[in-house]
């Protein structure tokens, strides 16, 4: 083979390196392009968010698009309601290849597999189930090293407001507005945070596999709680006049957390349905309602 | 009869105030009922929760169980029952109206809740007093299952258009007692007084109609009038105990079978007050059982309801056929 030949041979095998080297991204691009998901708690499409992945659709979710990441604030929502979830028609005309839902549409989820669609719940009910489902989000959408690198900094954030815990106040998390209550478990996401935030949760010993349970206030009394926090579903104008109105609560009144004070109204659904802003959001009960 | 029906008050009252997620006791219990000492959690147990739920247990399954009794016999109906009127819907709809749009007014459910049943009763009553047949009880009961089916549409489109809030209506939706103190009797006790009145002054009315509007009529009664009168008296305690309780429409229907059966006669002078102490009595000691049995956690009272009051009703039922 002449000097010549093995010159162009050369520079043909270089040009072809580098044109597949420049097209390698585009088509892994191509390829994420291609992955179609619908995020239906702000849980999962927060987390799609943090990854860099854009949900193509999003479950609407309690307290507003306010709880959304900015960056999947203008992504079309989609309407839930019980039982199902989101519109079956609808979800079918997105075309999605994935759905992170939630244990809550477990009818709508069965449906949606049967139309050929993958489902997975991503809903997590406590702070070590936020970790685990963040991971296995990552995983699902083939970011598993920047999800490691988000697990890194969120048990950071989380240790830190965590930290220097000074008092263990014993709290009452109620779900609802009116005279018959649900409290927070243990194995409900509200219940998790409080724990995480040093309070001692009240709740009778009952347990539910639910995670909430209307619980006897004569167990409310003998417990004392030191501070109350309820969690209805309301608008933040409401607020003044629920807290007034439970803190006239009969059944309550007596308790150190309304002597105090100490009762709390929260309109964000933070403590209701998980969110990716934990360390936050454990921050935000220490400083406004536990004072520890 | 009537005394065994004393009886079993009693027994429920004590067992009321008696029984509770916390050990009380009964010594303590009974010094504090009776106002001679106690104080600390246990005096604010028995005082400010078991009492005022007691006493509106007793007032809303008497108020259920008159309501029931004189409106089967008005409209000469097995069925009848404040449902029939449509004051459970109204109730209801009234009821979860403010706890899903307006929550911050949630100390208006009562006012609400009463104030709803008063209205679907007004027109269930204006839609069965007009056109011919004006007050037969066919108008009544098809004015009443229309106005039951149209407050009930608008509570369900209520609930759909917000779901995320459904959760805070469904122990209003399905019954209960609460420790509200004495707020429910507070605002409700005007319409349960009126209504109870107007009750007692039905007695003798009712059980002359009972033997037909033309035998009624040739005794000097007025049939249409008769059966206004024991609407509005149903209307007012019915939705009174809505106010209170919640929808707790089984206790109205069948409280009256059972004593009617058991007392062996249909006059208004036994069944109503006979039905106003079996009201109170099944009420008072379901409330007891749902707050006990799975203590702490509280339980809707309905269950226990049909589970005392079923039984006794298909044993009676049995034995009457």
């Amino acid at each position: 083979m002449s000097r010549a030949r093995l010159s162009a041979l050369a520079a043909g095998l270089t040009a072809l390196v580098l044109l597949v080297a420049l097209l390698a991204p585009l088509g892994a691009g191509a390829q994420k392009r291609q992955r179609r998901i619908v995020a239906l708690t702000p849980f999962a499409a927060n987390t799609l968010a943090k990854l860099g992945v854009t949900p193509i659709a999003v479950g609407q979710t309690l307290g507003g698009r306010e709880r959304l990441s900015p960056k999947v604030r203008q992504v079309p929502v989609l309407k839930l309601s019980h039982p199902i979830g989101p519109n079956l028609e609808q979800l079918t005309a997105l075309r999605p290849t994935l759905v992170l839902s939630s244990k809550t549409w477990a009818k709508g989820n069965a449906a949606m597999e049967a139309l050929g669609i993958r489902v997975e719940t991503r809903d997590p009910r406590s702070i070590p189930g936020a970790l685990a489902d963040t991971y296995k989000i990552g995983e699902a959408v083939g970011s598993k090293h920047a999800a490691r690198e988000l697990l890194k900094r969120m048990r950071a954030r989380i240790a830190a407001a965590e930290s220097g815990v000074r008092r263990h106040p014993k709290v009452m998390l109620i779900l609802g507005v009116g005279h018959a209550p649900f409290t927070f478990l243990p194995n409900s996401w509200g219940g998790s945070l409080i724990r995480a935030a040093g309070g001692e949760l009240v709740t009778g010993g009952a347990t539910s596999r639910s995670g909430f349970q209307r619980i006897s206030d004569e167990v409310v009394v003998a417990a004392n709680p030191d501070v109350i926090i309820a969690v209805p579903h309301a608008d933040p104008e409401d607020i003044p006049a629920l807290t007034r109105y439970l803190a006239d609560d009969p059944a309550w009144s007596g308790t150190r957390a309304a002597k105090r004070g100490h009762i709390y109204v929260s309109v964000d659904n933070s403590l209701l349905q998980a969110g990716t802003d934990i360390a936050r959001t454990i921050t935000r009960i220490r400083e406004s309602y536990l004072h520890n | 009869m009537i005394a065994a029906l004393v009886v079993a008050l009693l027994v429920a009252t004590g067992a009321s105030l008696a029984l509770g997620a916390v050990k009380v006791p009964i010594g303590e219990v009974l010094d504090i009922v009776l106002g001679k000492g106690g104080s600390g959690p246990n005096h604010q147990i028995v005082a400010a929760l078991r009492l005022p739920r007691t006493v509106e247990a007793l007032a809303v399954g008497a108020a259920l169980g008159v309501a029931g009794a004189i409106l089967q016999g008005a409209l000469a109906n097995p069925l009848a029952s404040p449902d029939v009127i449509g004051v459970t819907g109204g109730a209801g709809f009234g009821a979860i109206l403010v706890l899903i749009a307006f929550p911050a007014r949630i100390a208006l459910v009562p006012v609400a809740a009463l104030a709803f049943g008063l209205l679907a009763a007004a027109l269930v009553f204006t839609f069965a007093w007009s056109g011919r047949n004006r007050g037969s009880t066919g108008k009544i009961v098809l004015a009443g299952i229309a106005m039951l089916s149209l407050f009930t549409a608008a509570t369900t489109g209520l609930l759909a258009s917000f779901p995320e809030r459904a959760p805070s209506a469904l122990f209003f939706i399905a019954g209960g007692l609460t420790n509200a103190g004495w707020q429910g009797l507070e605002t409700t006790w005007p319409y349960l007084a009126a209504g109870g009145l107007l009750a007692a002054f039905l007695v003798r009315p009712l059980d002359r109609l009972a033997l037909g509007d033309d035998v009624a009529a040739s005794l000097g009664s007025r049939p249409p009038l008769i059966r206004l009168g024991a609407g509005v008296s149903a209307a007012l305690l019915a939705a009174a105990a809505a106010a209170i309780a919640g929808l707790l429409g089984f206790l109205g229907l069948v409280v009256p079978h059972v004593v009617r059966m058991a007392g062996g006669t249909a006059s208004q002078a036994f069944v109503i007050p006979a039905s106003a102490l079996g009201g109170a009595a099944l009420l008072a000691g379901a409330d007891t059982l749902a707050r006990t049995v799975r203590a702490p956690i509280e339980l809707p009272v309905g269950p226990f309801m049909v589970l005392l009051g079923v039984p006794v009703f298909l044993w009676l039922l049995r034995r009457a056929v």
